[in-house]
């Protein structure tokens, strides 16, 4: 009896849970499916129809793809959003590194330094970094995009907390073997931080190809639009929308990210010793 | 040590941290300085060159301006109220999936659907939700016999429901944050607390969260950042509104700088700011370090 | 797709993009090489595409490069890139921003390039919106007023006839009345609305464009200048500089409440936006601009429907305006980029796409030449501008006015108190009005 009742709350649980996050994204994708009016038609009453497309049609996805160039806008992403985030992962290890294993005068200052940055709101920055970044010749490009957030202090943020729980004795054994830091940094602390490595590689990424004001601020040119920038011309702030459109640019925007968190995903699950409470 | 080992060990230095400080400086910094330089100024972006120095003038009007000053009660709030909710919700969930459960593969999906789905078409999304004619959560509780809701269109009710979409956005993210923390914790604590008799709620309470406090701090400051960071609400489903009580301070400097032409004034919100959220995050930090120490 | 060589992407990469004008090599044809000229423009506005087409057929040896945005960041976006080094060489802008970027020294004076005859043939609403310290900075693409657009079907039965003719225009109370009784379902329930909700922004009450309309009509241009019937008519002071008495006066607080009645008292309208609700008949009534009456004749909506002139209170008036293209300061080609302008604004391409979109010109002598714009429906709008159309309350800080004003409107419509409402706009309005 026990055991039903302790089934029966898992399951409404779940149920409950699956609810709450998948019905508006159920809503989404079938919507993405459907034609402009039946949307709304289909809100009321909420029954079946509302989260599945009775009459399905692809017009959305095929317009988005044939006027709206969201081809292009997708490789544009991939471009950026990979750029961003081995450059951040690259930083940012190598920062973590001097910050936690090397010792030098100043290194609180920096450290400082970067926790400001990591808590300024960026919106209030847009209107100098505009300035500054056209000035250095990167306005209307791709590198543009994204190079101005790859010193992530976010990054660094979580690098510093997993590089400090490695212990101290793994590097202090190399390093009476004789290894240098670079060899201490390869081949003592990266393997051991592979899961905060892929952490910051998905949060880094999930930003960076989220990004929208930024991108809005500083691409000019159809041709370098990224994928929000497309979406937005449909979502289009501050006018009413095309659903339809709208929702089928964002299921197109979103699953390359389901298909890579699910991808990610063994690194969370197979929990190797992050902590070092293990060792 | 010597000369050669001084200069050789400040060359390890500036290769592993050169590279990010000098970025950060480039492009964090940089700008950061033409900000408080704007912040003395009076000008309009239609024209930057044409610029009065007006001194510590921005930093007066804000003093007694009742619109910024509800800006920032407006963000602070709307922080905590995150944070309050974000926390204990993701908490669960992350325990929850941390046991033996069937389809908590699928749970955790669902749950992160919505931190990869971009804020852009989340915040149109739920303006559509919280529609209050024609909105699904409406349509919902009308159907269950529930009294509606008025939603963005209420002065009371607006902060609430975005407090609400940014839990329903966020959970996610904060939950497979605590689930890689969890993870780190070895069986055998848990297995050791079992073996002494703790339940279930023990083992949370005396094995669990001391040795989360780690992630927990990380959490906690990510959330209470992005609370302070929002934006895209404001922009997207209310305009700040009603009566200002949306209107957080990112949107405020956006909207004072490019919508009403005052990037001096938006200038010195941007700096008042950033000290504030800055001491938030380090007195949180302080306070939840010394909890984890105990 | 995702198989680029590294060479092609490091080629996307460091593409910079040149925003501004360009001259490309000569060819046989072009000596001095075929010229790029850049416009920035809002999403599914024109110029469009055959406007681009037919003037580069005239002109052999230039190009047009067309950048779009979402007509919600166009304003955002004309003052990032007034700022940048190289901005486009012409912008297609919301018309009462002229005066803010004129105030700027953004936007190119186009008198020098006006060919004889031109000013005089422009329409008056048109030259006071687009006129600053005596000059002219855009000849205007094309003129535009709100009516009243109803469904015919839905009303016949009910044996409402609205009014075809300007001179006969209803009253708001007799289009309430009338909206009230074609409303389908109460409360929670309804299926038809009386009026559609606002068509302008993100469907929330408040633009001003056609909001702020049942206010000033609540005003009389013919009173006494320092009456609050005067100011509520032209709801911000005749120089641009204060707002202050002008929109928070008491004529004009009673045509906020009247405005915020509607939606609490009378209940004829939501408070949210709902997408082609005309079309989709979930509303009797909508407010729309004349380019909706080649939208319902493109796209036959399955019913009948009717135009009538925008009911008024006290004095009729209609907002007039239109986007509106014009010369960037900067731009390295002024001659050409005004030449663009200037043709596609008052030439024949003017008429040519006027005739196409059933647009309405800001040309008189366009107007004369096309029959269509005597006749029902679009008679109407043309009627109403020159009757009784003025610009958005004209100023170089209108965006500011409008964002405030807009935002009390909507806030007075989901209840806030109309008095303490407008003081705290007109007490915001007034330190940046007078800049």
């Amino acid at each position: 009896m026990k055991r039903v009742l302790h089934y029966a709350a898992g399951a409404a649980i779940l149920a409950v849970i699956l609810s709450i996050f998948l019905a508006p994204y159920a809503w989404i994708v079938a919507s993405s499916f459907k034609q402009h009016f039946a949307i709304f038609r289909d809100l009321k009453p909420i029954s079946w129809a509302t989260f599945f497309p009775a009459d399905p049609t692809i017009d959305n996805f095929v317009h988005l793809f044939v006027n709206r160039g969201i081809g292009r806008a997708l490789v544009n992403s991939a471009i950026v959003s990979s750029c961003q985030v081995l450059g951040t992962l690259a930083l940012c290890a190598l920062a973590a590194y001097g910050l936690t294993r090397i010792r030098f005068r100043g290194s609180n200052v920096v450290f400082a330094l970067v926790l400001m940055t990591f808590l300024l709101p960026i919106e209030s920055l847009m209107v100098p970094l505009y300035m500054h970044v056209t000035n250095l010749g990167f306005a209307d490009t791709l590198v543009g995009v994204f190079i101005p957030w790859i010193a992530s202090p976010f990054g660094l943020f979580m690098l510093r907390q997993a590089f400090e729980e490695i212990p101290r004795e793994l590097d202090e054994a190399a390093r009476i073997d004789g290894a240098g830091h670079f060899r201490i940094f390869w081949s003592i602390i990266l393997p051991n931080v592979r899961t905060p490595l892929a952490t910051l590689a998905l949060v880094t990424f999930l930003f960076s190809w989220n990004a929208f004001l930024w991108p809005l601020v500083i691409l000019h040119s159809p041709r370098n639009h990224v994928i929000q920038l497309a979406i937005a011309q449909s979502v289009s702030i501050a006018q009413l929308p095309n659903w339809g459109e709208t929702f089928a640019g964002a299921t197109i925007a979103t699953v390359p990210l389901i298909v890579l968190f699910l991808f990610l995903q063994r690194y969370f699950v197979r929990g190797i010793a992050l902590t070092g409470v293990k060792g | 040590m010597d000369a050669a080992g001084k200069l050789r060990h400040w060359a390890t230095v500036a290769v592993f941290v050169g590279p990010f400080l000098g970025m950060l400086i480039l492009f964090q910094y940089v700008p950061v300085v033409a900000m408080l330089r704007d912040s003395l100024y009076d000008f309009s972006l239609l024209n930057p060159d044409r610029r009065s120095f007006v001194a510590l003038g921005n930093y007066l009007t804000l003093l007694e301006d009742p619109d910024r000053q509800q800006a920032f009660l407006v963000t602070f709030v709307f922080a905590f109220g995150v944070v309050a909710t974000v926390i204990p919700v993701s908490f669960a969930i992350a325990i929850y999936l941390n046991g033996r459960l069937p389809a908590r593969a699928i749970v955790r999906t669902v749950v992160f659907l919505p931190v990869v789905t971009s804020v852009v078409v989340i915040a149109t999304m739920w303006t559509f939700l919280l529609d209050p004619s024609n909105g699904l959560i409406n349509n919902a509780l009308a159907t269950l016999g529930l009294p509606r809701g008025e939603y963005l269109t209420s002065k009371s009710q607006a902060l609430p429901s975005i407090i609400v979409m940014m839990l329903w956005q966020q959970t996610g993210f904060a939950t497979v944050l605590f689930l890689s923390g969890l993870q780190g914790i070895p069986r055998d604590l848990e297995d050791a607390a079992r073996v002494d008799g703790c339940g279930p709620w023990q083992r949370v309470r005396f094995v669990v969260i001391p040795l989360l406090a780690r992630t927990t701090v990380f959490v906690v400051v990510i959330m209470t950042v992005f609370s302070l960071q929002a934006f895209a609400p404001s922009l997207v489903m209310t305009g700040g509104g009603p009566e200002g009580t949306t209107n957080f301070v990112a949107y405020d400097i956006y909207a004072l700088a490019f919508q009403l032409q005052m990037p001096g004034l938006a200038s010195a919100v941007s700096v008042v700011f950033m000290v504030i959220v800055l001491t938030i995050s380090l007195i949180q930090m302080r306070v939840l370090r010394a909890k984890g120490a105990e | 797709m995702l198989r680029l060589s590294t060479y092609a992407v490091a080629a996307t990469l460091l593409s910079t993009a040149a925003f501004a004008g360009e001259r490309g090599p000569p060819t046989a044809e072009c000596p001095q090489g075929v010229l790029t000229l850049t416009v920035l423009k809002p999403l599914n506005n024109p110029p469009t595409p055959a406007v681009v087409k037919a003037w580069e057929g005239q002109n052999k040896c230039m190009r047009i490069e067309l950048n779009e945005v979402p007509f919600a960041q166009l304003a955002d976006k004309i003052a990032v890139l007034a700022a940048a080094a190289n901005p486009p060489d012409i912008v297609m802008y919301d018309g009462p921003y002229t005066q803010s970027y004129a105030a700027a020294g953004i936007l190119l004076a186009l008198d020098p390039y006006l060919p004889a005859g031109v000013r005089e043939d422009i329409v008056q609403p048109t030259l006071d919106e687009h006129t600053y310290q005596g000059k002219l900075y855009s000849p205007g693409t094309q003129q535009t007023s709100l009516a009243l657009f109803y469904n015919a079907d839905m009303l016949a039965p009910l044996g409402i006839q609205p009014p075809r003719d300007v001179d006969k225009a209803w009253t708001w109370d007799q289009a309430i009345d009338a909206m009230k009784k074609c409303q389908k379902g109460e409360g929670d329930n309804v299926t038809v609305w009386g009026l559609a909700p606002s068509r302008f922004g993100a469907g929330t009450p408040g633009f001003v464009y056609r909001d702020l309309l049942f206010v000033r009509s609540h005003g009389d241009p013919k009173a006494a200048p320092d009456s609050d019937l005067y100011k509520t008519y032209w709801a911000l002071a005749r120089d641009g500089r204060s707002a202050q008495g002008w929109i928070n006066n008491a004529v004009a607080i009673g045509g906020a409440k009247y405005f915020a009645d509607m939606f609490n008292v009378a209940k004829i309208t939501p408070k949210a936006g709902i997408p082609n609700a005309f079309q989709d008949r979930k509303a009797c009534f909508t407010i729309d601009v004349s380019y909706f009456v080649s939208g319902l004749t493109n796209n036959d909506p399955g019913f009948k429907w009717g135009v009538t002139p925008l009911p008024y209170v006290r004095t009729p008036i209609v907002h007039t305006g239109s986007i509106t293209l014009g010369v960037m300061a900067k731009s390295k080609h002024p001659v050409e980029a005004a030449k663009f302008v200037i043709d596609v604004s008052t030439g024949q391409i003017a008429e040519d796409y006027a005739r196409a979109s059933r647009g309405l010109p800001t040309m008189k002598s366009i107007t004369a030449r096309i029959s269509e714009l005597k006749e029902y429906p679009l008679n109407i709008f043309v009627d109403q501008i020159e009757r009784y159309g003025h610009p958005r309350p004209p100023s170089p800080n209108f965006a500011q006015y409008d964002k405030i004003v807009s935002d009390a409107l909507r806030d007075i419509a989901y209840g806030s108190d109309a008095k303490t409402r407008l003081d705290t706009a007109a007490r915001q309005a007034q330190p940046i009005l007078q800049r």
